[in-house]
């Protein structure tokens, strides 16, 4: 017989302002089954969960209802006082008096009759609910970070320094990501490359981390604490433990017209190459589309001149197995190109460039050594316009969002292109200046009140050539909306951040949720940010939403610590609320037919095939098998399996049916 | 003797399988049943003409027939569509079945479901003239009238469950109606009861229904209970794309969620 006590909590007058809590636990003592019913002001409050540790105890309880908040709130409270009492934690039921009805119902007698319902309800739930123990997994303390960025390197080394394993993949032939493209970083000015390549160094040195550059994540599977990636090491063309650097195969290659990702086309690189000289590792690779051996059949030169013999043209791509207990996803953004806008010319015109070739020409390191140049004829620009907004915020162009970074990058623009062309005029065109941010206003208005440049608050309309000028036209919506028209001898457009092509693809091979804008999805807006909803993949950096370098390393260095807490124990603990494969006596066994139309409604892969076999190992018959490590109890494969062989544990049909018929 | 009493014949002979399925003389002329050829001297047991209509791969998942050994099946097209959704459910291997395709020309064996597959590339797809008539009367009454349409069809179920025991994809060893804990249909036929049992056979059915029409031809009370499960299978046509029996591949509609999956349903 049943031995149910059922505890009704006034939460204050959250609960009791609408309903009868005390009428309420009168009637629910006349359920069948229940023997002890009590109402009490905080039943999460030390004396009100000795209430229900006292009454398990001298009650003999089999089942406890807690009729309060909702079990988000505190049913892990009042499991942990039920255990306490010596009660499996598990016959431990909420029924949420709180949100589910006095929040929102008005102060009538329906609304305890509600109440009532709800507990009855919960009271036949407990009637049927077993005990059942938390499971148990093991976890592979190594951490897979995908991407080298920033992001990346951040969340790398932290997880390193916190002494557990890491294998970080970049698809690029060095680490660095677009940091080491930039020039100089708001607010402060600092050189970005100064910065960085220490950190990038660290990462090649430390002894915790396995770095596969020119790899990609071909494939991932398991679950949280063991997953299986098999990354794709594409071939580098070269033997990296011959080769030592030197540099002699990239000044021997002919090739040498081939426009540079990493100087954002603005600049020539060699078909062998290292994409820039603080490369790392600092070991070129054979890019085959543009080498005259993969491709005409002859040259080999490098491989004449390499003084250690590293060439490789046979090198084929390799797939390499790994297992790892966490996935770090940093794999970044892109930002559009200028082909993008057709009111700007559509990437016609040379001297119109995105902020991000702008970084480049602004760079010691870059292809003009920093000075400013016109691509288009290696001038100075005197006059240069600088479009904000070129793309994002822009519902028409499908980029509602904002890319929050080019505000502050704009402004450094124009700081910069004032601190290296003095005479030099600049104008920004903007919609809102969002400058949110530890010294990020401050840095604007330096911009524009000491090195001078001209804010217009407006949008351009157009940009088209007049005798080698670009005519920026716009409005100056703070001055009456007067039209505006500037002859600039070079635009910068603040092209939107999106995500990278390949996002979604990545997102499936993961298993991850991403937005409409292939954005990858955190698990929760504010309270769960760097964590994503498959357990034990974590997100840092662009590649979940546009974000400065800041907030980057910031994430980063959560998703680490996300990862160090995962870690730190040899057992992951989790509910044992999945799913269960109901087996019967002889002779079918199970009521399983094994037709397995559940195992691609699974959206966790987490149905396996299992061989009911006689003793003499005779198989009788092959039926679903549910990894409990895997499964994460969300009742797919319950509601589509036709024989009811599937149960979800602490939500079985048997329960479910049980409260529809109570009501 | 015609071509499929010899490949029957040829097939028992040759070892190659251990029955063959097919249709027989009923107790009157009219009347077409099922025979279970397992010498070869009976092959002309075997007669193939307009009255036989009964989906005979239901046979196939009987443990009686699995336990003889491999099978020849004499196959209309449902019966191939129906081999092919059977094997898409891991209820039967290539090497458990030979169909004997009739109805469209020679009998050639077809000894694997690659040649299954072939075979009915090359069939028309689709429901005839008459069903898709039935079906578009069905379509244009109004919601209440279909509803009524079904209420008062159904009400004539005597739960015999004689669908389920024609019906090749009904191979469940416990189906859900008697499945007690919890007592999901209720057991008496009355309308609710009626109307459960035959709404979650259509829903299960969805997307799995080859549309052979043997739930129809078993049912006592003549309810077209095709028609329901036909009118499903439209629908998990039209939303998914779903063509079941036309290959091995899974790709159960109820259960594969692809980003062209249009959802009208629930917009």
């Amino acid at each position: 017989m049943p031995r149910i006590g059922v505890f009704i909590c006034h939460c204050g007058e959250n609960i009791s302002g609408t309903v009868d809590c005390a009428e309420v636990a009168k009637v629910s003592a006349e359920f069948p089954g229940v023997v002890h019913s009590v109402d009490y002001k905080y039943m999460c409050s030390d004396p009100g969960q000795n209430l229900i540790k006292n009454a398990i105890q001298e009650k003999k309880l089999t089942g406890v209802v807690v009729a309060a908040c909702s079990p988000r709130m505190h049913e892990p409270t009042f499991r942990r006082a039920c255990a306490e009492g010596g009660l499996n934690p598990f016959l431990c039921e909420m029924a949420n008096l709180r949100e589910h009805c006095s929040w929102v119902h008005e102060k009538l007698p329906a609304t305890t009759e509600k109440a009532i319902d709800l507990v009855r309800i919960m009271v036949e739930k407990v009637k049927r609910n077993r005990p059942l123990f938390s499971i148990n997994v093991p976890v592979t303390k190594t951490a897979l970070v995908l991407g080298g960025g920033i992001a990346g390197i951040q969340a790398a080394l932290d997880i390193a320094n916190a002494g557990h394993k890491v294998i970080m993949v970049e698809r690029q032939a060095s680490i660095g990501g677009h940091m080491a493209q930039l020039s100089e970083t708001f607010p402060t000015l600092d050189c970005s490359q100064c910065i960085l390549t220490p950190r990038m160094v660290e990462v090649a040195q430390h002894p915790n981390i396995t770095l596969y550059t020119y790899a990609e994540l071909e494939k991932l599977d398991g679950f949280i604490g063991n997953f299986r990636a098999v990354i794709r090491k594409k071939a580098k063309s070269i033997d990296e433990k011959l080769c030592t650097g030197c540099g002699v195969c990239f000044q021997k290659c002919p090739n040498k017209k081939i426009l540079s990702e990493f100087n954002t086309h603005l600049g020539t690189r060699t078909a062998i190459y290292v994409p820039f000289p603080q490369a790392v590792p600092n070991k070129p690779v054979i890019d085959r589309e543009h080498c005259m051996y993969f491709q005409k059949g002859k040259c080999r030169i490098c491989e004449k001149f390499c003084p250690t013999k590293a060439i490789r043209f046979d090198q084929q791509d390799e797939l390499i197995e790994v297992n790892v207990g966490a996935v770090v996803a940093a794999t970044g953004y892109e930002v559009k190109d200028t082909d993008f806008f057709p009111e700007y010319g559509y990437g016609k015109y040379p001297d119109i460039i995105t902020g991000l070739q702008f970084e480049r020409l602004a760079s010691a390191s870059g292809p003009t050594g920093g000075v400013i140049k016109r691509p288009s004829d290696g001038r100075i620009p005197e006059t240069i316009a600088f479009i904000a907004c070129a793309g994002s915020r822009d519902p028409a162009k499908g980029i509602s969002y904002c890319s929050k970074i080019c505000c502050m990058y704009t402004a450094k623009h124009a700081m910069l292109y004032k601190h290296k062309v003095h005479q030099g005029k600049a104008y920004v065109f903007y919609m809102d200046i969002r400058a949110g941010g530890k010294m990020y206003e401050e840095f604007v208005r330096r911009t524009i009140e000491e090195d001078e440049v001209h804010y217009v608050r407006g949008r351009v309309s157009r940009i088209y050539d007049r005798d080698g000028k670009l005519v920026v036209r716009g409005v100056d919506t703070l001055l009456n909306a007067k039209p505006i028209e500037i002859e600039a001898d070079m635009v910068v457009l603040a092209t939107a951040m999106v995500a990278q092509p390949d996002a979604e693809e990545l997102a499936q091979k993961m298993k991850v949720s991403y937005d409409e804008n292939k954005f990858l999805s955190e698990a929760h807006p504010k309270l769960r940010p760097v964590e994503m909803n498959t357990a034990g993949i974590f997100v840092a950096g662009a590649c979940q939403a546009p974000k400065d370098i800041p907030e980057t390393v910031a994430q980063a260095s959560a998703a680490a610590s996300k990862v160090a807490g995962l870690f730190s124990k040899d057992e992951l603990s989790r509910e044992p609320v999945v799913a269960v494969v109901s087996r019967t006596g002889p002779p079918e066994f199970s009521n399983c037919v094994g037709c397995f139309l559940c195992e691609s409604a699974c959206p966790y892969q987490a149905i396996e095939h299992e061989e009911i076999k006689t003793r003499d190992g005779k198989l009788i018959k092959t039926v679903a098998k549910i990894n409990q490590g895997v499964c994460q109890g969300c009742g797919t494969c319950v509601a589509l399996c036709r024989t009811k062989s599937i149960d979800l544990q602490g939500f079985t049909n048997e329960q479910i049916f049980a409260e529809l018929v109570s009501l | 003797m015609n071509e499929l009493q010899q490949t029957a014949k040829d097939l028992l002979e040759k070892n190659a399988v251990a029955v063959v399925i097919g249709y027989g003389m009923g107790s009157e002329p009219s009347l077409r049943r099922a025979v279970f050829v397992r010498k070869p001297d009976q092959a002309p047991q075997l007669i193939f003409d307009e009255s036989c209509r009964q989906n005979l791969a239901f046979y196939v998942l009987k443990p009686e027939v699995k336990a003889l050994g491999k099978a020849a099946v004499v196959a209309r097209t449902p019966t191939l569509r129906t081999l092919l959704q059977l094997a898409t459910e891991n209820q039967i291997t290539d090497e458990s079945v030979v169909a004997l395709p009739v109805g469209n020309g020679s009998v050639q064996p077809l000894t694997n479901f690659a040649a299954i597959e072939q075979y009915l590339a090359n069939v028309p797809r689709g429901f005839t003239a008459q069903e898709q008539q039935e079906l578009a009367a069905i379509k244009s009454k109004t919601l209440a009238d279909r509803w009524a349409f079904w209420k008062s069809e159904l009400s004539r179920c005597i739960k015999c469950y004689a669908c389920r025991a024609a019906c090749p994809m009904c191979y469940c060893s416990k189906c859900i109606v008697e499945v007690n804990q919890p007592q999901w249909v209720p057991v008496p036929s009355d309308m609710l009861g009626n109307l459960e049992w035959n709404v979650i056979r259509a829903m299960h059915l969805a997307g799995r229904c080859i549309s052979c029409g043997s739930c129809a031809d078993a049912c006592p009370a003549h309810i077209r209970i095709d028609l329901l499960n036909q009118l499903l299978a439209t629908e998990a046509m039209q939303q998914f794309g779903a063509e079941p029996g036309l290959s091995v591949r899974k790709d159960y509609a109820l259960a594969t969620f692809k980003p062209t999956d249009k959802e009208e349903f629930i917009r």
